[in-house]
């Protein structure tokens, strides 16, 4: 009796389930009518062996657990995991011996003892994590200082661009609804400029004569007609637009519901594209053809219909565009008599 | 690069170099390429996928990889990092509106650690065109001197339509390169 004191719960817990394992043996027995008495011993002492090093291990655990909120807890916590561990081998080893419920005791016990294992290391690792995460906040500090610092970096590149625009008013067309624009570059001087069209609403541009590169950027149910493009035409986020254009190459981004009227030397390109349509070029005006050969745009490749879909790479056709049905296409467009106005802007 | 790799290029006889060409779509790399290696420019459809050109230029043998500049393939770019002995960042000059795009693509192409070793070479293309900003000014914007401690780089305006600044861009790059790699010679 001079364990008692050392370990009243266990062994007052011990004792019941003893007592109990006893009477599931004697059930036991007693429903098994012909139960052999070695099996019986062979049954019995494994089970007394079991109860006896599982109130070890169960002590071993609860003492290794008390001791995690003293000091060297994580040492402490590392002998409580492997003590629970111990009592799941045991466990394991033998429940093909243990009756029912002292089975079920025993894992209710191992599922006690892991949970009170988890608490004591939620209670421990907060302060490890903790200061873990304060590193990382530490670290991510500093960059999150170069973020706010470097907005004051970052104005200065957006600085130039109205600069820019200052700079070349006759460069493209912005920012106008329901306006009619007619340019005829080869009057101009900047022959070798590009142009922009941008953040226009139900315009109609009207471009004579060449131009470098074309940009074409947020416009809504314009109708566009150029000339010739000696080099790229990039267009981004149209929609309900019609564009008649010739150049080298053309490539077409987030355009919605739009029909191309296209010369073009390479395979346009669409991105990002529904309900586009293309058909062969229509444009005329005065001096056209010479505008198209001296931009090597006079031959007609047919590349207007070869166009490349980046969000379609099967085989089949994409859904994302087709080509404009031959009787709802447009008449050519001669505009030879749309001269320059001064009060367009 | 290992020291492995190195030694691997030193002994090898024909001496490569492995450059990568990215950037923005519309910017002009395949152009550059079919440019540098004097061949037909007039007739170049926006790259779909990537195409690989064997050069030989001085002594050494300069396998150019151009990988398309769209949007939707931008992610592939990272299957063509390793081994990169030189990078060459095209820019369109006059796209003025893309530019903090292109800024943007640039800073996330440099932290890639496969290509931490290799030298940067920054093409300001469409010099030709009026009203393209100048190297200076592309340099200014795409805030190139945060890697003046971390890498070798340069600016080179160019125009790949009329072939000017091309050679001086690639010879900068080779020069830099091969000063890092056949530094044994």
């Amino acid at each position: 009796m001079e364990p008692e004191p050392d370990q009243p719960k266990v062994a007052a817990g011990g004792g019941h389930r003893k007592h109990l394992a006893m009477l599931e043996r004697l059930s036991k027995r007693s429903s098994s009518s012909a139960g052999a008495p070695p099996s019986d011993s062979s049954d019995a002492s494994p089970v007394e062996a079991f109860l006896s090093r599982f109130a070890g291990a169960k002590l071993a655990a609860e003492s290794a657990l008390s001791a995690c909120r003293s000091d060297d807890a994580t040492a402490s916590l590392a002998a409580a995991a492997a003590a629970i561990d111990n009592i799941d081998r045991l466990i394991a080893e033998a429940s093909h011996a243990l009756p029912p419920y002292e089975l079920r005791a025993a894992l209710a016990t191992a599922a006690d003892l892991r949970a009170a294992h988890r608490v004591a290391a939620s209670e421990l690792r907060p302060k490890k994590s903790f200061s873990f995460r304060n590193k990382s906040r530490n670290l991510k500090n500093p960059p999150q200082d170069h973020v706010t610092a470097s907005p004051p970096q970052q104005p200065p590149p957006e600085q130039p661009k109205p600069s820019l625009d200052a700079i070349l008013p006759g460069f493209g067309f912005r920012g106008k609804n329901g306006a009619t624009f007619v340019k005829d570059l080869r009057v101009s001087n900047d022959k070798d400029g590009d142009f922009t069209l941008a953040d226009l609403v139900s315009c109609e541009v009207y471009l004579k004569g060449k131009c470098r590169a074309l940009y074409i950027h947020k416009l809504r149910d314009c109708r566009v007609f150029v000339g010739a493009v000696l080099g790229s035409v990039l267009i981004e986020d149209v929609q309900g637009c019609i564009f008649v254009m010739a150049a080298h190459q053309i490539r077409i981004h987030e355009a919605r519901v739009t029909d191309f009227y296209l010369r073009v030397r390479s395979r346009p390109i669409i991105e990002d594209c529904s309900g586009v349509r293309f058909a062969p070029y229509v444009l005329n005006y005065e001096g056209i053809e010479e505008d198209l050969k001296d931009s090597g745009l006079q031959e007609e490749t047919g590349n207007w219909a070869n166009v490349d879909d980046f969000k379609w790479l099967k085989a089949m056709q994409s859904p994302n565009w087709c080509l404009v049905p031959e009787e709802e296409r447009l008449q050519t467009v001669n505009i030879s008599e749309f001269h320059e106005q001064e009060d367009d802007s | 690069m290992g020291l492995l790799s190195i030694i691997r290029k030193i002994k090898r006889k024909e001496k490569e170099m492995r450059i990568l060409m990215v950037g923005l779509d519309n910017s002009g790399k395949t152009t550059i390429v079919l440019k540098i290696n004097g061949e037909d420019t007039s007739v170049i459809s926006p790259t779909l996928g990537f195409n690989i050109k064997t050069i030989k230029y001085h002594k050494y043998s300069l396998n150019i990889w151009d990988v398309g500049g769209q949007k939707t393939i931008r992610s592939y770019w990272r299957n063509y990092f390793e081994q990169t002995d030189g990078l060459v960042w095209v820019v369109d000059s006059s796209d003025i509106r893309r530019l903090d795009d292109c800024r943007a693509e640039l800073h996330n192409l440099l932290k890639e650690e496969r290509l931490a070793g290799a030298s940067l070479l920054v093409f300001a293309n469409k010099q030709d065109i009026q009203g393209a900003l100048k190297p200076a000014e592309i340099a200014k914007v795409l805030n190139l001197e945060v890697m003046n401690s971390s890498r070798h780089w340069k600016i080179v305006g160019c125009s790949a339509y009329t072939g000017e600044g091309l050679l001086e861009g690639f010879d900068w790059l080779v020069q830099d390169v091969a000063s890092r790699i056949y530094v044994l010679d």
